[in-house]
């Protein structure tokens, strides 16, 4: 018999839990706990942790979304709460990752009409849901503030924290206990220095996802890749400030120049072929949430990820 | 355990010959002891050296070869689990699949793809590599037909035969026998006359087992047999299975603790159930010869793009010339666009570029294959530079304006570029893929 795989590892990956129920003060009907890991992905004898899980993103102002989801889903992309329904509903994705991009028109300023949609997408899907608030640092503080409150006992994930800009959306996730997102340019350093300055003003590790930024497949991909294995590795050999599971969203996939032209009956295809391999690749460097924007991903993608979850059954050829 | 390079050296002849291809005996140990060469090369060992230097000195996964002329592929010959250690060396070789059942000029279709069709991205061609006939039939007379109709086509593409019975894989090795075909696969049942077909013919073989003990004693049989060439077929059951053994493979060869699994892992998607899924897994873990129904184009052009990125060396970025590019048909007016030699910059500012359709000019400087954000704060990307790189590549007789737009993240030298090239410098967004935009709204005003 082959001696047993040793890697040597210390530490066990931190947990986070996305969303409460009824039990814990919320409405979702049901709450997920990522993380913990002890080795590899996909390298437990016994899986004891669940599989990565698939994140469907929406927006507030299509008119900054990719016009092959636009076409593909249809006329629910200008309505975000009927939108959050198909998406739980229809799609079957576990998580719904809402982006208010209605803050990128030029001079955006309506902040009231934020807590509202947020709301609202609350109401309309019972899964625990991702919010991504603005680029722009003048409404920022204002804007998560917003978010925070209308999804207070809800135990959102709040995106996306930068080592420029994390204190506006650090204060909400503390005031309303919600735990964030935390993204660093494809480098394993800087994701850790943002994990420190994060612990320093107060946010627990148990509140925080890595972003590590993913590169679309063909456009730096690679270094996302090896930065996730990077910080996977380190966080199973003991670095308590990168133990947490980390989130990957290839969110430029449908502007490439491969899937923008792909040719007429093809784009729907390339788009979801094009998360399917970004997603599965990501999910074996460690991610543990895989956001999508084209529904014809999320089938085939979790039928993959439930066979990578099974592990000891081979065909039986002696 | 792994010798050092001296106490290679002790035990070699130190003639100095050269015939092992190094200058000295003394690089040859070197590399040998970084498991970089193979010992036979070197024609005078004596016995006691060959005992004593065999098993630890060859590279820890062993180089295969797969069919002949130019569009052979080898696999093996890895030293790493991780790419960021080091690099993966070599491309695993996908290979589109046929069936004797199927119709000859289905076959001939599928091998005219994979001989014709090729992806260019960043700078490279990327291909499918070969072609795997199976014999589904349990004819050898169907089988051998099956294979001579790939070879009629003349696409001089590796072949693996893919079949149990020895029987039709001798009738299908009278037309490509001599083409390093690779046979499949060795079993418990099959195992000696599948080693004398591939010892008649040079050929590599897969053995094929669902424990790693098995293959083993596979692996074990074939090396004694006088099969060197092998390729080891894991017959995963699921995902999780063939991502579990592949890793123990990679894992025990590497670390030289089970040397007989120093072989390259052999992946059929197509039997899987989820084939576009299996090659995306096949490719990122450890697979090395990938065998596949031929895919559709989104997942061709997406497998043959994450295997680019994969086995890129993450050391060295690839790198464009630095220079003056044009985007369209650009003029006196045209805008102009500098940028970093990074090769994913220039390919992707090119492709929203192209999608503008602004004609224009890129002014290309060397930061030696840093990205804009990196070569700011490595101080690689500087007023000097650009001036030098205006200067030297001759752009003031391209246009007739003196405006440069520059990248976002390079806003901080905006000042000192504009002083020291005296061209007014306009900031362009920190995103490639707002440029069109930028370009429509702010360049016509």
């Amino acid at each position: 018999m082959p001696p047993e795989l040793n890697f040597g590892w210390t530490t066990p990956i931190g947990e986070v839990v996305l969303g409460a129920t009824n039990a814990d003060g919320g409405t979702r009907r049901v709450s997920y706990r990522i993380g913990g890991g002890t080795t590899l992905p996909f390298l437990e004898g016994q899986p004891s942790t669940p599989a990565p899980l698939i994140a469907f993103e929406i927006c507030d102002n299509p008119s900054f979304w990719s016009p092959i989801v636009k076409e593909y889903c249809g006329d629910v992309t200008s309505n975000v709460n009927e939108w959050a329904k198909k998406a739980d509903a229809d799609y079957g994705a576990d998580l719904v990752r809402l982006h208010l991009t209605s803050t990128k028109q030029r001079n955006f300023s309506d902040v009231a009409s934020l807590g509202p949609v947020v709301e609202g997408v609350l109401l309309a899907t019972s899964l625990p849901v991702i919010i991504e608030g603005s680029n722009e640092p003048k409404i920022d503080s204002e804007v998560y503030q917003k978010c925070g409150e209308a999804g207070q006992g809800e135990r959102l994930l709040l995106g996306t924290a930068e080592a420029g800009k994390y204190r506006s959306i650090a204060a909400a996730a503390l005031a309303y206990n919600h735990s964030i997102i935390a993204q660093s340019p494809i480098d394993i350093n800087l994701a850790k220095q943002l994990n420190i300055l994060l612990k320093e003003i107060g946010v627990q590790r148990d509140h925080i996802v890595i972003d590590p930024y993913t590169g679309a497949l063909g456009y730096g991909f690679e270094y996302s890749y090896s930065a996730m294995e990077r910080i996977r590795f380190s966080a199973l050999k003991g670095d308590s400030d990168l133990a947490m599971p980390m989130i990957c969203s290839a969110a430029d996939t449908l502007t490439i120049k491969e899937v923008r032209e792909a040719g007429a009956g093809l784009q729907d295809e390339t788009a979801i072929q094009w998360e399917l391999f970004t997603c599965l690749a990501a999910a074996t460097a460690g991610a543990e949430i895989l956001c999508v924007r084209h529904p014809g991903t999320i089938a085939p993608l979790r039928k993959a990820l439930a066979g990578m979850k099974q592990p000891a059954h081979s065909a039986g050829v002696p | 355990m792994a010798l050092k390079a001296l106490d290679i050296y002790k035990l070699l002849p130190k003639k100095n010959c050269k015939e092992c291809g190094d200058p000295t005996c003394l690089t040859f140990a070197m590399k040998l002891a970084g498991g970089k060469a193979d010992l036979d090369l070197c024609p005078y060992l004596s016995d006691e050296a060959k005992s004593v230097l065999g098993a630890t000195t060859r590279p820890p996964i062993r180089l295969v070869k797969i069919g002949v002329g130019t569009r052979n592929f080898k696999v093996g010959e890895e030293t790493v689990l991780y790419r960021h250690e080091k690099t993966f060396y070599h491309p695993p070789g996908i290979v589109f699949r046929v069936t004797d059942t199927m119709q000859a000029d289905e076959i001939v279709a599928v091998t005219r793809r994979v001989r014709d069709e090729t992806l260019t991205r960043v700078g490279a061609d990327l291909r499918f590599n070969g072609i795997a006939i199976e014999n589904v039939s349990g004819s050898a007379e169907t089988f051998a037909r099956a294979v001579e109709t790939v070879e009629k086509v003349e696409a001089h593409l590796p072949p693996v035969l893919i079949s149990k019975d020895t029987a039709a894989l001798k009738a299908a090795l009278v037309y490509c026998g001599t083409y390093r075909p690779l046979l499949h696969a060795a079993t418990q049942e099959n195992v000696k006359e599948m080693c004398a077909l591939a010892k008649q013919h040079g050929c590599p073989l897969v053995v094929r087992s669902g424990s790693l003990d098995g293959l083993v004693n596979l692996v074990k049989t074939c090396t004694a047999d006088g099969v060197p060439d092998l390729v080891l077929d894991l017959a995963p059951g699921t995902f999780g299975d063939f991502i579990r053994r592949s890793t123990a493979v990679r894992q025990l060869a590497i670390t030289r603790a089970v040397p007989d699994l120093g072989y390259p892992v052999y992946l059929n998607a197509a039997e899987t159930g989820q084939q576009d899924a299996a090659v995306a897994l096949g490719i990122v873990k450890y697979g090395s010869v990938i065998v596949t129904d031929p895919l559709p184009v989104g997942s061709a052009k997406a497998a043959l793009t994450l295997r680019q990125n994969i086995y890129t060396d993450p050391q060295k970025p690839i790198q464009m010339n630095p220079g003056i590019y044009r985007v369209g048909s650009p003029d006196k007016d045209s805008p102009v666009l500098m940028t970093v030699n990074f090769s994913l910059t220039f390919f992707t500012l090119q492709g929203y570029l192209e999608s503008a359709r602004v004609p224009c000019f890129m002014l290309i400087v060397d930061t030696e294959g840093l990205s804009v954000l990196t070569a700011v704060a490595a101080g690689k990307l500087s007023e000097m530079l650009v001036r030098d790189s205006i200067k030297k590549f001759g752009l003031e007789n391209e246009v007739s304006h003196r405006k440069l737009i520059i990248p976002g993240y390079a806003s901080p030298l905006s000042g000192r570029i504009e002083d020291a090239t005296g061209w007014k410098v306009l900031v362009g967004p920190r995103d490639a893929a707002e440029i069109g935009e930028y370009l429509h709204e702010e360049w016509k005003k």
